[in-house]
């Protein structure tokens, strides 16, 4: 049952183009459905995944992938050699609604190249989303980029009838921009996001005085880094990232692992840089958000890197083992939060019950602890429970490998191979 | 006295039969919906008839011992699909009967653990089915989704989808307990009602073309160099699968 049609061939185009923006998230907005279709659930909802195991929120896709600049890494660059192809606003809104009728989608995640100048591509944009909000009357979540380069007021513009609004920073450093998006400048980057931080907080303060003030980019703004495509260590990442989430507050930072899209001779001629190293990036992440670390303490110039076979705060709690272990019905909320193996759910639901008694270790492992790691950095009412001692050499091996498993192994049998490898199956896209 | 007890599975009718046992803190040996004759060869079997005015009686008392949050728990395990789920609620509500609205903290005991586990499966799964319900746009104006959730979810989601999408009519039909949510448009209100299997949906055209369409967009987004085949299957496990659209 083979439909094709002319619509069908770009949808195809421009959702390839799409596809390595790996922001996904619909969640942090709130938008009831006032007699039209759609509303924003703050939690986030994910419909599918694909065969990389990420998640399928929203219809991601490009106005056009046609593209004035030349960015290295882009693979709607100017000197590719790909069919160009561009969705009327019109057929972005019908796109949107038809796959939103059959719950297949959140809402939508609207991209675009560059056409003719900045300003023209950001109204077009903007049309293709003021025909879902008036003429289909669409309140489900809207993701939009904005163009660098764009008229401050367009980017205003574009920030009250989206629901997130993001700019992508894409390389960590201001060289690495310089030599892979020679005609993208830092500054046309940034000045739209402290632009867009600015209004957020004049809108939040001008709610605050009246509830009649319509929201301005309710979800906030993100943003992606490329990670690998030029020489950066993690710590001017995390760091960086940190500056994003103080200076900017920004919801998030995504982080995509650098995978060649196009040849270039600027790009450093190395094989895909590993998820392994995207996977730790985004743990660090989640300790600045929700843990309360800061990037100094994850990282510094002894060591610029996350290691790639611990997590970080694991790696954290083994340079600093003269803090734990801890006991875990004494110790407050933030320091329960930097025990590896406990999260933010267990460490609030420690708090929950240990009002009604003294736990013990049986009871951590109820709560949700994963007692795997954190056996070794608690007490339970005075027990250590550690299958060695915290100062024993042998803690970092057990942490790497885990502890020895009981009771009879399964046998290997010599055809079985795994499906994907072990390094592939920690990766996370999702949201929180 | 202990024994088995059968009900006529619905939460009214469990707490009919849960009102007498409660404040003489007997366990019975097993609660179950279908009577069957094998296992009353030497238990003492009881058959409970539902009593609205027990069950107002005994959910106001419930409202006094219990927190909001702990009634929200019962209700919820309860529409779990696991046999144990009453005798679950049962040892809950003994060990509410002794300590009050302690209850509530005690997160690792072990007449606690268990059920809050299940209520947080069928939590999970509900909000898992808020995105794998696909509609289908059927002949003569209306969109249909089947679904075969484990769990007894429907009373879950439909809030959810009757405030998302209350201009048009639609049906969820779960197939594996034979019910159905059906939304009308023009009164915007919902009911859950027993529904048969039908034949197969007569599909309009312009379905066929977004399902297609849909197909070619989900093949395209996937970036085969980060294929991992393992962690999609933990996300969207095989049995979900045939109703879903980007999967068949």
């Amino acid at each position: 049952m083979a439909v094709a049609t002319p619509l069908m061939d770009k949808l195809k185009i421009l959702a390839d183009g799409a596809k390595y923006d790996v922001s996904c998230s619909s969640s942090g907005s709130f938008r009831r459905n006032r007699d039209g279709i759609g509303n924003a659930s703050s939690c986030g909802i994910c419909h599918s995944w694909t065969s990389d195991g990420r998640c399928v929120s929203l219809l991601k896709v490009l106005m056009t992938n046609s593209c004035i600049y030349d960015c290295a890494y882009c693979v709607n660059r100017r000197t590719n050699d790909v069919r160009r192809v561009m969705l009327t606003p019109a057929e972005v809104a019908e796109l949107t609604i038809g796959f939103y009728r059959r719950n297949y989608i959140e809402g939508l995640f609207l991209s675009t190249g560059v056409v003719r100048s900045p300003d023209y591509t950001m109204e077009l944009l903007i049309e293709a989303v003021r025909t879902l909000r008036q003429e289909y009357r669409f309140n489900g979540y809207v993701h939009l980029k904005l163009v660098p380069g764009a008229d401050p007021l367009l980017v205003q513009e574009a920030g009250l009838i989206a629901d997130r609004v993001s700019v992508n920073l894409e390389l960590p450093t201001r060289e690495g921009l310089a030599l892979l998006a020679p005609d993208k400048s830092r500054d046309a980057v940034v000045a739209p996001m402290q632009q867009v931080n600015k209004l957020i907080v004049v809108n939040r303060a001008e709610r605050q005085v009246s509830r009649k003030v319509p929201r301005f980019a309710p979800a906030g703004q993100s943003t992606q880094l490329i990670v690998g495509a030029t020489n950066e260590s993690d710590r001017q990442i995390v760091t960086l990232s940190e500056q994003l989430y103080q200076r900017l507050d920004l919801k998030r930072v995504y982080y995509s692992a650098f995978i060649p899209v196009v040849a270039d001779t600027r790009l450093p001629d190395r094989p895909t840089s590993p998820l392994r190293r995207e996977h730790r990036l985004y743990q660090a992440d989640w300790l600045l958000r929700y843990y309360g670390f800061s990037a100094h303490e994850l990282l510094d110039d002894e060591m610029p890197n996350l290691e790639s076979d611990l997590d970080p705060k694991t790696g954290w709690a083994l340079r600093h083992l003269e803090l734990f272990p801890v006991e875990v019905n004494r110790v407050d909320y933030e320091t329960l939060l930097r025990i590896p193996g406990i999260g933010v759910r267990s460490a609030q639901r420690i708090i929950w019950a240990r009002r009604q008694g003294h736990l013990t270790i049986d009871d951590l492992a109820k709560l949700g602890v994963v007692m795997k790691r954190a056996r070794y950095f608690v007490t339970a009412r005075g027990r250590y429970a550690g299958e060695c001692a915290l100062e024993s050499a042998g803690l970092r091996s057990r942490l790497v490998s885990g502890p020895a498993k009981k009771g009879a192994k399964q046998l290997e049998l010599p055809l079985a191979q795994p499906l994907a490898s072990d390094e592939a199956t920690g990766l996370i896209s999702g949201e929180l | 006295m202990a024994g088995v007890y059968y009900y006529d599975g619905t939460f009214a009718g469990l707490l009919t039969l849960l009102a007498p046992l409660l404040p003489q803190a007997i366990l019975p040996d097993a609660i179950s919906i279908d009577p069957l004759p094998q296992q009353g060869l030497f238990a003492e079997v009881m058959v409970v008839e539902t009593d609205q005015q027990v069950v107002e009686q005994l959910w106001a008392e419930l409202e006094q011992r219990l927190t909001p949050s702990c009634l929200k728990l019962i209700r919820r395990a309860f529409l779990a699909g696991q046999p144990e789920r009453e005798l679950l609620i049962c040892r809950y509500l003994l060990l509410a009967w002794q300590v009050g609205k302690k209850i509530s903290g005690l997160l690792a005991h072990p007449h606690v653990a268990p059920l809050w586990k299940l209520s947080q499966q069928v939590g999970r799964e509900a909000h898992r089915y808020r995105g794998f319900v696909r509609f289908q746009e059927v002949q003569g104006g209306f969109y249909y989704a089947a679904i075969a959730p484990d769990h007894w979810i429907l009373p879950l989601i439909a809030h959810h989808f009757a405030a998302r999408f209350r201009d048009q009519q639609w049906v969820i039909h779960d197939t594996r307990h034979g019910q159905g949510i059906v939304y009308d448009r023009l009164r915007q209100e919902w009911l859950i009602l027993p529904m048969a299997t039908h034949a197969e949906p007569d599909l309009t055209q312009a379905e066929v073309i977004f399902q297609e369409l849909w197909r070619n967009y989900f093949q395209t987004l996937a970036i085969v160099e980060r294929k991992n085949l393992r962690l999609q299957q933990g996300k969207v496990p095989l049995k979900v699968r045939p109703w879903l659209v980007e999967f068949t």
